[in-house]
């Protein structure tokens, strides 16, 4: 047998819950698992068993395993209740070893099904901020519009977290895997947050996706998105009907491509990742169309706020900055601190930003730039996003704010409506969408929209 | 219209009714005779063996009866030891509908007398393995004592056994909750003596003291070592199912349930899932199943494929 004095942790743990003092090892465990000092105790086998010794009046003394990720620990723990309320945690015996890859495999396959089949998906920035939401149930949408509506808050604060009060900020990891109750929705539903970090630093940005085991009810499937004027057919009534089964093609021709069912030929997960792609397409098509229909209409309005096109520039450059990486595409930003006022619809700018910095980066050649920059001009406020792409003769200039104007592209994922509504959004609000380039010299494409007047 | 068809509706309920009703019955008689022929058939080993039917009621009687002798030595009674018969059924029938109680008292009794089969069949001492006697006469004071303190614990529950008793003290933290709480509720939430028990019993309890405590804890602080308990006919029941427990992570009673007969599939996938080769298995077989042997090609079942396995099976319903 080993002679070796057995080392110990104690941790100090209050009446709600949260861990005010610990040593090593323990400590390092709980702060890997997301938890803080003082904070709730993150490690879910030892915070049921210091619950149970509360809730029992009893020494408990048991063996517990954690996993913070790639490793697998296990220790014996005694809990015991101090005459002022707090427990004291007594940690023996602590070994650590290494994760069998299949379990952080597995770990990986229940995010791909949850990504797959998530019902609501959320871009977030490092403060765990909405950037950008869409959701695909119905009972959704009102959760996905008032995160679209206040950009900047934190997503946790939207909805109510089992087993969280109100108002905590929260780490990601103790979100990843929580229940949620949504406002408007009956169903319960599962968070699931995709860090985007890089190289080992903290995360810069989280996907989150919602779903749920429950499917929705089919009346309140049937009834679809909330309702809008008359005579917009695409809106209305085909994008909800199609949106379902087109996301189901491409949940499941994901599930084929990852061969999560079974092992594939090579050329069939290739099908697979077509289909895929076409569903992408098929969707961002529909979204788009439902987008012309509204802009085309007589009563479509925006909805002016006191905004900052720096900061909604920095977070379009953040959305995208994934995808531009992927392309060996800088993306460069407005610095932070960079002020630029404006009079806009934040989730229109948004929306024509994407648009820009998504064509930017799909035509510019490996290895470029792309800069986004900040002007002034008279009473008017400029967003320049400029690349090194091929760049657009004159007669072509006048063409690309054409509706269906490809401009002799195809099969890249475009549908040629997405300029024709930026520039129908620009206008909507006030401002304009314009283009200035020469073949060779890339492309600078420039929204306008009207300052404060406090500012002129 | 309406005259003729209400006798005809109400003759249609009660038909309905009744069907469902004869429905229950039919329900009942088809476990009749498969209860009956398993009990009228059973030999030693099965789970519903006389012995442990016995075995497991006496145990909950012995808690309920602590229970009732707390009461009333609070109570500051006269004869504290004197409880009404009718106070010990009607408490056991309150502990009997928590089935992890049953289940954890049932385990004990089938871990007893695997413990005496091996005792009978390879003369294992049923208290001191090769192993626990290793681990006392080892140079690291901490584990001689802690081998020690089980070697008392181990003592004590053998004679527990023989008495077909539990002391409340080896109860698991959730199980003596449990009890506790069967206490109030047959006493009622405001009898004072009822509080003051719990209280008391809540107190002196410290699970680290229990035997299932000792075992894992041991066990824990041997690290790799640990591996040496998964040899039955070296560590002895106890250590053994312990180990193996830890190992699997499955829940020690259901440990104890994977050595009957008739879950044989159950130990062999958590013989393997806890990184014993094909042959470290059959020798475990050897002791406790010898005419049972594994099924062609299972060697090729690794470790995490049989904990995968094993992990698709349910266990006890919950």
């Amino acid at each position: 047998m080993t002679a070796k004095s057995v080392p110990q942790a104690t941790g100090l743990c209050d009446g709600d819950d949260r861990l005010v003092s610990a040593d090593e090892p323990l400590l390092g465990l709980h702060l890997r698992c997301g938890g803080e000092i003082p904070g709730t105790i993150a490690i879910p086998a030892l915070l049921e068993a210091v619950r149970k010794s509360r809730r029992f009046g009893l020494k408990l003394a048991r063996p517990i395993v954690a996993r913070d990720g790639s490793e697998e620990i296990t220790a014996w723990i005694e809990v015991e209740q101090l005459p002022d309320g707090m427990s004291r945690i007594t940690v023996r015996h602590w070994h650590a070893r290494m994760l069998p890859a299949e379990i952080v495999d597995a770990a990986a396959r229940q995010m791909q099904v949850d990504c797959d089949l998530a019902e609501l998906h959320a871009r977030l920035d490092e403060r765990q901020t909405v950037l950008t939401a869409q959701a695909e149930a119905s009972d959704l949408q009102l959760l996905a519009q008032s995160m679209l509506a206040a950009p900047g808050r934190p997503w946790f604060e939207m909805v109510s977290i089992e087993g969280a009060s109100p108002g905590q900020a929260l780490h990601w990891r103790m979100l990843h895997g929580a229940t949620i109750k949504v406002n408007g929705s009956e169903r319960p539903w599962r968070a699931s947050l995709v860090p985007h970090i890089a190289e080992h630093e903290a995360p810069v940005g989280f996907d989150l996706y919602l779903t749920s085991d429950i499917p929705l009810p089919p009346s309140v499937a049937a009834s679809g998105a909330a309702p809008r004027g008359d005579g917009r057919l695409i809106g209305r009534d085909v994008a909800p009907v199609l949106r379902q089964p087109i996301a189901r093609i491409i949940a499941n021709a994901e599930t084929i491509r990852t061969r999560m069912a079974g092992p594939l030929a090579e050329e069939y997960s290739n099908y697979a990742a077509d289909i895929a792609a076409a569903g992408q397409h098929l969707l961002a098509l529909i979204d788009d169309l439902a987008d012309l229909e509204v802009v085309e209409s007589e009563d479509f309005s925006t909805a002016p706020d006191r905004i900052d096109l720096a900061d909604v520039a920095r977070r379009a450059a953040g959305i995208l900055g994934v995808r531009a990486r992927e392309q060996g595409i800088t993306v460069d930003a407005p610095r932070a601190g960079e002020v630029l006022p404006a009079i806009a619809e934040f989730r229109r700018v948004l929306q024509v930003l994407l648009n820009l910095l998504g064509n930017a980066i799909r035509y510019s050649p490996a290895q470029s730039q792309v800069w986004i920059r900040l002007s002034q001009e008279g009473d008017m406020a400029q967003v320049i996003v400029a690349d090194q792409g091929p760049g657009i003769d004159a007669a072509q200039q006048t063409k690309v704010f054409e509706k269906f104007e490809r401009l002799g592209r195809s099969g890249d994922g475009g549908s040629g409506l997405g300029l024709y509504i930026s520039r129908r959004l620009a206008r909507a609000m006030g401002g304009d969408l314009t283009v200035e380039s020469a073949p060779g010299q890339g492309a600078r494409f420039v929204l306008s929209v009207p300052i404060p007047p406090s500012e002129n | 219209m309406n005259e003729t068809s209400r006798p005809a509706a109400s003759i249609d309920k009660i038909e309905s009714v009744m069907r469902t009703e004869l429905a229950h019955g039919d329900a009942l008689i088809g476990t009749i005779i498969p209860i009956m022929r398993h009990l009228v058939t059973n030999d030693d080993s099965s789970v519903f063996s006389e012995e442990m039917v016995a075995r497991t009621r006496a145990m909950l009687e012995h808690v309920a009866w602590q229970l009732l002798v707390a009461q009333a030595e609070a109570a500051g009674t006269d004869k504290p030891h004197d409880c009404s018969r009718e106070d010990v059924a009607a408490l056991l029938g309150l502990l009997s509908a928590d089935s992890l109680m049953l289940a954890h008292i049932h385990a004990l009794a089938a871990e007893w007398q695997l413990t005496e089969r091996l005792h009978a069949r390879l003369g294992l001492d049923p208290l001191l393995s090769p192993l626990l006697q290793a681990l006392i006469a080892s140079s690291d004071a901490t584990t001689a004592s802690a081998a020690m303190n089980l070697l008392a614990a181990q003592a004590r529950f053998a004679q527990t056994q023989r008495r077909m008793q539990l002391p409340l003290a080896e109860l698991p933290a959730d199980l003596l909750h449990a009890a506790l709480m069967a206490l109030r509720a047959h006493f009622g939430p405001d009898d004072a003596a009822a509080v003051k028990a719990e209280r008391a019993i809540a107190s002196e309890f410290d699970e680290s003291r229990g035997r299932l405590g000792l075992m894992a804890r041991l066990l824990l602080s041997m690290g790799g070592g640990a591996q040496a308990a998964l040899a039955v006919s070296h560590a002895g029941a106890a250590l053994f199912l312990t180990a193996l427990s830890l190992a699997t992570g499955q829940e020690r009673c259901l440990t104890v349930l994977s050595t009957n007969e008739a879950q044989v599939a159950r130990l062999a996938l958590a013989l393997a899932a806890a990184g014993l080769k094909q042959s470290a298995i059959e020798e475990q077989f050897l002791a406790m199943h010898p005419d049972v042997s594994l099924p062609e090609g299972f060697d090729a079942l690794d470790p995490d494929h049989a904990a995968a396995v094993l992990a698709s099976g349910a266990g006890y319903p919950v």
